[in-house]
């Protein structure tokens, strides 16, 4: 990396970086997009301004770093600003829930501690997909980002602008609600939830 | 955490650091912790409450992957990406 310092790239470095390190994300970038809008056409339109931003701002990409993050954090950054304002469907926050969850130290384990990995492994339909679209925006998110994404907490925390500790404890949070939702779909699939059983 | 030393004998059905031990838990499927191999081992062989959490929220990881990241992209966005960033040129 001898031109570390020259970061105005030629055009053919642009063509290079772009197609070599932007384009191969552009399912993970739909996915995310349509999992925050719920729509297919605001997601596609999410996932063009994001590229499109991404070329404009290519100079202050560092090549060879993060494509991923990088683009991911345009793509939270364009939701946020553009598309919760006009969305068809206005990210509906249930702040009761938000509040409960953010503002208390102690999480309650134990309240889904009888959801059992082997109804969860039943759930061949929608329902965890169901589970995870019912969350609110920043529950959703971080669990699209560490599970569906594999981000690290480190780069979670750069995407998000949160620190790492936020980025931990939310996800936790996140975790348990989306338990209670699973564990609202095993009792309708008949697992007896509270039922011991030996392993 | 448990120091309680003995693998053989059967997992403990309380665990009286969940908040510690889940959050541990968490960490190390989130690829968060070094070498944590040894730790986890121990933790799944003597106590009831981490193993089931454990396997719980490893189902979940892989139900999630495995049903939640197969949107399909619409055919001709990529293409037509690149058309707009030619016009950018």
């Amino acid at each position: 990396m001898s031109d570390d310092k020259r970061r105005k790239y030629s055009e053919a470095e642009k063509t290079a970086i772009f197609d070599g390190e932007f384009m191969p994300h552009i399912d993970s970038m739909y996915n995310f997009g349509y999992r925050l809008t719920f729509d297919e056409d605001d997601a596609k339109d999410l996932v063009q301004d994001t590229y499109l931003k991404a070329y404009r701002f290519i100079n202050s990409f560092e090549k060879g770093t993060n494509a991923k993050a990088w683009l991911f954090r345009i793509l939270k950054n364009s939701f946020i600003n553009e598309y919760r304002k006009k969305s068809k469907q206005p990210a509906k926050v249930d702040y009761q829930e938000v509040e409960t969850y953010y503002n208390s130290d102690n999480v309650n384990y134990q309240q889904t501690s009888d959801l059992r990995a082997e109804s969860v492994k039943d759930m061949l339909g929608d329902e965890i997909s169901n589970a995870l679209n019912s969350l609110a925006v920043d529950f959703r998110t971080v669990i699209i980002l560490a599970d569906l994404e594999g981000f690290t907490y480190e780069e979670m925390s750069k995407i998000l602008d949160i620190p790492i500790g936020t980025v931990r404890s939310r996800l936790h949070r996140a975790r348990n609600l989306l338990k209670v939702k699973l564990k609202g779909y095993a009792q309708d699939m008949g697992y007896e939830t509270e039922e011991e059983e030996d392993l | 955490m448990d120091k309680m030393e003995g693998a053989s004998e059967p997992r403990k059905t309380q665990c009286q650091e969940t908040g510690k031990c889940f959050e541990l838990l968490e960490s190390i499927l989130d690829g968060e912790i070094d070498n944590s191999k040894e730790v986890l081992k121990e933790k799944l062989a003597k106590c009831q409450p981490c193993f089931e959490h454990f396997h719980l929220e490893q189902a979940i990881r892989d139900v999630l992957k495995k049903k939640c990241t197969k949107q399909k992209l619409p055919p001709q966005l990529a293409e037509s990406i690149r058309s707009k960033i030619q016009e950018l040129k």
